[in-house]
């Protein structure tokens, strides 16, 4: 599939802060069943940016803006080919072995509700690694309500599993706050998603969980679809959870009443046909 | 396009790619050679250039034995040998000439005034310093070539189908030296660091005329595991196995948006590419040098096959 991404986050700040630092986690790349065929970062401001590779691998860019700035605009556009791998993260690169991604963080502890969730899922399937993920993948998709409103973006796994509401980041930090907890390796991705039911304007991008299975390696899942990742997901960063892998960190400098709006477009670019 | 004119632009390019090859390998070779022996050591220089040409079945069929005279005639000048320098000109302008219309004026200047001047040699040289002139006019007739070609072609999928063979050869011919000598190259070589060492270091880069631009990267003397991280992983070295493929990714994804599919090679290629640029030289060192080149060439020969399959036939 080639998945077409334009990406935009825009800063309105009513009172224009001095400057603002970020950090972007928005660029994929290649692994296989995944190929970045064109892929550009536009910022509206003139500054610097300092592209490099933090500790997981991911490709980072670095800006500063001197202000007064108004408006900020963070554009991110580009072109994918992926193909499905059945959830199978092959050829990435992996800076750390994957023990590694037992590590607990804030957004990702366990409470004593979510190891008793856990623990039951564990023992209501088969005693293999990957049979467990997926009954977990399906106990979390039916045990939270997917609901925009009551959480935001630094809610913890346990305030969502006490409320059985979130989004898909969420959902995504139970999964891997379960997994971990029964001693399995589990990371956070943020990335993009197609969605086949013509819906092609989003609000925001899309996350998911990658569970490490000896044997076949990193495999991801799903929890908010309920599926293993397909060629309609586009893997952009990774880390322990939402705080490491985030496409947009920052900080400002003076300034306030900050409104942000994202504008996610996901497509499926027409021009090719596979041969 | 015809695939059959495809092939015919594609192996035009790659036979003019290899002479300059060949004639990059006799030279380097025979810079080496002209060492006093306590400096190269006991190795046949002249064995191993028969090797990286990848041509030894075929050699030890006619010649008993690799020296200087049968190396040179036969990488050189044999008509038997269907890869000599002499045999790749004349391929490539039977090539040329099966597609002349494809062909701007410039360039079928350049490989029909190659191949003219190719009788004066005759059949062979009479002197070393002779035969260093031949080896500049092989190089210098391919850049030639290169450029018009570079200069004058509509940027259409006849000029990708060009390139995609000039980098295919040159990748080959990259992961060839690398095949060859990648026994240099190991950190844990017995005797690093001296003499010997420092000539054949100096061989394998000129041969890929990198020596000066090695130092523009590093900044160092020359250390065996730089360079073969500036044969294969440096993008911005034009002869590494990375800038290949950076290029033949490229050039078909271009056939693939022209023709408006793609397929198998495209994948190939992309996979290829993906585990160059997510790879350390350390992680290499580690998994085995020579097992990841012949993994390469492997690789490099299916993709070959791949797209004479989808495109050439």
């Amino acid at each position: 599939m080639r998945i077409q991404i334009s990406h935009d986050t825009i800063y309105q700040y009513a009172n224009p802060p001095a400057g603002v630092i970020q950090i972007l986690r928005m660029t994929p790349r290649n692994h296989d069943g995944q190929y970045v065929s064109a892929w550009r970062i536009d910022i509206s401001a003139d500054c610097r940016v300092d592209a490099q590779e933090d500790s997981f691998g991911n490709l980072t860019h670095t800006f500063s803006v001197e202000g007064p700035v108004s408006e900020l605009n963070v554009h991110v556009e580009g072109e994918v080919d992926t193909d499905d791998m059945h959830g199978l993260v092959r050829g990435a690169i992996e800076r750390f072995p994957p023990a590694l991604f037992l590590r607990e963080t804030p957004l990702t502890a366990p409470d004593p509700a979510i190891r008793d969730f856990a623990t039951a899922a564990k023992a209501s399937a088969k005693a293999d690694t990957l049979s467990i993920l997926h009954a977990l993948l399906t106990a979390v998709h039916a045990e939270l309500t997917f609901d925009v409103d009551p959480t935001h973006a630094a809610t913890t796994a346990q305030e969502s599993f006490a409320i059985k509401r979130g989004v898909c980041q969420d959902l995504t930090h139970i999964f891997i706050a379960c997994a971990r907890s029964i001693g399995i390796p589990a990371r956070y991705v943020s990335g993009y998603f197609f969605r086949n039911d013509g819906v092609v304007e989003q609000n925001a991008g899309h996350a998911w969980a990658e569970a490490f299975i000896e044997g076949l390696g990193w495999v991801g899942f799903d929890a908010a679809n309920k599926i293993s990742t397909t060629d309609a997901h586009l893997r952009v960063a990774i880390g322990l959870d939402y705080l490491s892998a985030a496409p947009i960190r920052g900080t400002r400098y003076g300034g306030g009443d900050e409104a942000l709006t994202v504008r996610v477009h996901v497509d499926q670019a027409m021009r090719q046909v596979q041969g | 396009m015809l695939s059959r004119t495809a092939d015919n632009l594609y192996w035009l390019a790659r036979y003019v790619e290899r002479a300059e090859y060949l004639a990059r390998i006799l030279e380097a070779t025979q810079r080496l050679t002209a060492l006093p022996l306590a400096y190269v050591g006991e190795s046949n220089e002249w064995e191993s250039a028969v090797a990286t040409a990848g041509c030894a079945n075929a050699f030890y069929a006619v010649f008993p034995e690799a020296n200087e005279e049968n190396v040179t005639d036969f990488l050189a000048f044999s008509t038997d040998n269907p890869s000599s320098i002499r045999s790749c000109f004349e391929a490539a302008r039977t090539n040329a000439r099966a597609v002349r219309t494809a062909l701007t004026m410039e360039m079928w200047d350049a490989i029909n005034g190659t191949w003219l001047e190719l009788k004066r040699y005759g059949n062979g040289p009479t002197s070393r310093e002779e035969l260093s002139r031949f080896l500049r006019w092989v190089q210098e007739s391919s850049l030639l070539f290169d450029g018009s070609a570079y200069r004058t072609m509509l940027r259409n999928d006849a000029y990708s189908f060009t390139r995609l063979g000039v980098f295919m050869e040159r990748a080959d011919n990259t992961a060839r030296i690398l095949d060859v000598k990648y026994h240099m190259l190991l950190p844990a070589h017995e005797h690093v660091g001296g003499p010997l060492d420092y000539f054949q270091w100096t061989a394998i880069l000129r041969s890929v005329s990198a020596l000066t631009s090695y130092h523009w990267v590093y900044r160092e003397s020359l250390k065996p595991w730089l360079i073969a991280d500036f044969l294969i992983l440096k993008e911005e070295m034009p002869r590494s196995l990375a800038s290949c493929y950076e290029n033949i990714v490229t050039h078909l994804d271009k056939i693939a948006s022209a023709y408006g599919r793609q397929g198998p090679s495209q994948r190939l290629a992309r996979g290829i590419r993906t585990r160059l640029q997510n790879s350390r030289m350390d992680e290499i060192f580690q998994t085995g040098l020579h097992e990841f080149i012949q993994s390469f060439i492997a690789d490099n020969n299916r993709i070959g096959a791949t797209v004479s399959q989808q495109y050439l036939t």
